[in-house]
């Protein structure tokens, strides 16, 4: 009797536990993957690097701030030649400053301010779960492999095939695809930090594309700090003023 | 033999491992904010000219001097830039020298561009008092509701220009729902002696105001101008992006009571008062391969008509003629101080097209772009193809071609030039 009763309770943990990851709630997943990456509201430095074939490379220092689901800003503070440009992004609606030209214009997310595989959208990424919906997640060994579909139109990218490390609950590869499939890049994470705050992250984004053959992109991450903003400092009237929220 | 290709190897693999250390370096100290800041932007842009020998303008500029063919020109730029910043407070200054050699000699100047003090209480409220620019409006090679701002160049729209002295304050509130934003921009506009003299009638405390509105993802902004160093102007301009790769939008100006002087062919001045309506409407289309286009059509209301613009080149042509026969120049010298013939654009209907590729052949930082700005009532136009490289970090390369197109008594028919070609090199630092 106390042999079946232990037979019992091993096929029953194993019930229980087999479907654990079967019936994975892809959404609460993915809400859960944007909180280990970034807090809802912050601010942080990026360095964008693009590196030619040749291996010369290009550099741009940002400053960014977030608030909330669809609110970001960022300034840039090198080089020179691009210091004082700032974006703004308010849900679907994307602004470019530029110091000479005085006035914010309105710009799309597959354009690039900066030149090179990284545009609009990624250096204004909102959280994942705000732009995508789950269609299906599978696992691959240590690995969950999600299937993504932008909620509407105006996602950059319509689908993303995205690859998190089961334990850690974070990104390790996205592949970006079109509506047709194809791939327009890869972004993979690397080299976990401590940014303090209990946020322990990738703190370099990697990128390639088959559409620049050869080249790739940088993204390093640096400060990221749980912080609130006015409302105000996400507006259009602000733009020009974005670094004085720094400290 | 051996040895050396084993160290061959050993240096790859050591240079290899330095590149890829180097590679993902973020230095901290480059994120720390410092509370002043200083920078510039040095430029060199020498010009070839071949010029219109039967052209009006020619006649007008060349009459005493004969260059003899092409004509070459060095133009150099300065621009400096300060701030400094404690609390809520912040200094600004951009001074502007410009630097020209020409058939015609040298010349330089030297202003400040901008140069004004900032408050900033809190995130929703901004008081400067000083030299500033505005930059209303949305269209990109013209601006009609820009009542407060020096005209901008549609030939290189992205020019700094020098701003006036005022004193003005932003105010921003926030919303959740369809109406996202409302700002309030007032502005207090002195026109005296020394005081933006240059902008009207002086004696005045002028008004601007701006109210602008994110409303369904549109920017709607209302715009006056009032006092009386111009006659009173209202605006209103929007903005919106229709899909991700398709932004429409527009301008509408109305200027009650503008006084247009004009001469007729035989120099006579006269005097013409109405309400301008001028508008502008563009779209900017981006497509799958990554090809800008900028397409605005423009209705400048206090613009001049085909037959008052034949007028004045007709008026030069006699003009010039006199001066071969009789050596008296008066009526060159009245046309040469009829300078808003001379302005860029100065008649009523015209269309802009500009289409760039960003980074075609897989060329990081390098845009091809042609600009063509047809003047709709003379069926004259300008044509510019360009290309801009910007691979080296604070360095900017473009070379620039402009070919004038048009017949007898047209805008572009009538410029100096037939073509130019210029170059030009910019340092940021």
């Amino acid at each position: 009797m106390r042999d079946i009763l232990k037979i019992f309770y091993i096929l029953s943990t194993l019930i229980i536990s087999v479907p654990a990851y079967a019936a994975i709630d892809g959404t609460q997943l993915l809400v859960q993957i944007d909180r280990n990456l970034n807090p809802e509201s912050y601010e942080m430095y990026r360095k964008l690097i693009n590196v030619e074939p040749d291996g010369r490379k290009k550099e741009y220092t940002l400053f960014t701030v977030k608030k909330g689901l669809d609110k970001v800003a960022a300034v840039f503070l090198a080089p020179a030649s691009e210091k004082g440009r700032s974006t703004l992004r308010l849900g679907e609606n994307m602004w470019l400053y530029i110091p000479n030209v005085g006035k914010p214009i309105r710009i799309t997310s597959l354009q690039s301010v900066i030149g090179g595989i990284f545009n609009n959208a990624d250096i204004l990424s909102l959280d994942y779960s705000a732009e995508y919906d789950v269609e299906k997640v599978d696992e691959k060994g240590s690995e969950f492999l999600l299937y993504l579909k932008a909620k509407n139109k105006t996602v950059a990218y319509d689908r993303l095939k995205m690859w998190v490390d089961k334990n850690k609950k974070l990104p390790t590869k996205i592949e970006c695809l079109t509506e047709a499939g194809m791939l327009i890049k890869t972004l993979y994470f690397k080299d976990h930090k401590d940014f303090g705050g209990g946020l322990v992250r990738p703190s370099v984004i990697e990128t390639d594309s088959p559409l620049y053959k050869g080249y790739k992109s940088i993204m390093l991450f640096a400060k990221i700090k749980r912080k609130i903003f006015k409302d105000e400092a996400f507006t259009m009237t602000f733009m020009p003023n974005i670094d004085s929220l720094r400290r | 033999m051996k040895k050396l290709s084993v160290l061959l190897n050993l240096l790859i693999l050591l240079t290899t491992l330095a590149y890829g250390e180097d590679q993902y370096k973020f230095d901290l100290s480059e994120t720390e904010k410092k509370p002043y800041h200083f920078g510039g932007y040095v430029e060199f842009k020498p010009i070839i000219f071949w010029p219109n020998t039967n052209a009006a303008q020619y006649k007008l500029n060349y009459y005493k001097r004969d260059p003899g063919g092409n004509t070459e020109e060095y133009d150099a730029k300065l621009q400096l830039e300060g701030s400094y910043e404690k609390e809520a407070a912040r200094l600004y200054f951009k001074t502007n020298t410009d630097y020209k050699n020409s058939y015609f000699g040298e010349s330089q100047r030297s202003t400040f561009y901008e140069g004004y003090l900032s408050l900033k209480p809190s995130a929703s409220l901004k008081v400067d008092a000083g030299k500033r620019t505005f930059k209303w409006g949305k269209g990109y090679a013209w601006n009609p509701v820009a009542f407060i701002d020096r005209p901008k160049d549609p030939n290189d729209p992205e020019l700094a220009l020098e701003g006036y002295i005022v004193v003005s304050a932003d105010y921003i509130k926030s919303f959740e729902g369809p109406l996202k934003t409302i700002s309030f921009t007032p502005v207090l506009f002195p026109v005296y002696d020394h005081i933006n003299d240059s902008f009207g009638q002086s004696g005045y405390p002028n008004f601007a105001g701006k109210l602008y509105f994110l409303f369904y993802d549109t920017d709607i902004d209302l715009i006056i101008f009032t006092g009386g160093s111009k006659t009173t102007r209202y605006g209103l301009d929007f903005s919106r992006n229709m899909t991700t790769n398709l932004e429409v939008h527009g301008e509408f100006a109305y200027i009650r009571d503008y006084q247009k002087n004009f001469i007729d062919s035989n120099g006579n001045s006269y005097l013409s008062e109405y309400n301008a309506r001028s508008y502008l409407l563009g779209i900017r289309y981006l497509t799958a391969i990554y090809t800008t286009y900028i397409l605005e059509y423009y209705h400048n209301a206090p613009g001049f008509t085909q037959g008052e613009m034949k007028n004045y080149d007709s008026f030069i042509n006699t003009g010039y003629q006199s001066y071969l026969s009789t050596g008296n120049d008066t009526q060159l010298q009245k046309a040469a101080n009829l300078t808003t013939y001379q302005m860029p654009n100065p008649m009523s209907n015209y269309l802009y097209l500009r289409v760039s590729q960003q980074e075609p052949f897989d060329i990081l930082y390098f845009t091809p772009a042609i600009t063509g700005i047809w003047n709709v009532d003379d069926k004259s136009m300008t044509i510019s193809p360009e290309v801009l490289y910007t691979r080296f970090t604070n360095w900017e390369l473009r070379l620039k071609a402009t070919f004038l197109i048009g017949v007898t008594y047209s805008e572009f028919g009538e410029k100096q030039n037939d073509y130019r070609l210029e170059f030009r090199v910019g340092h940021y630092f």
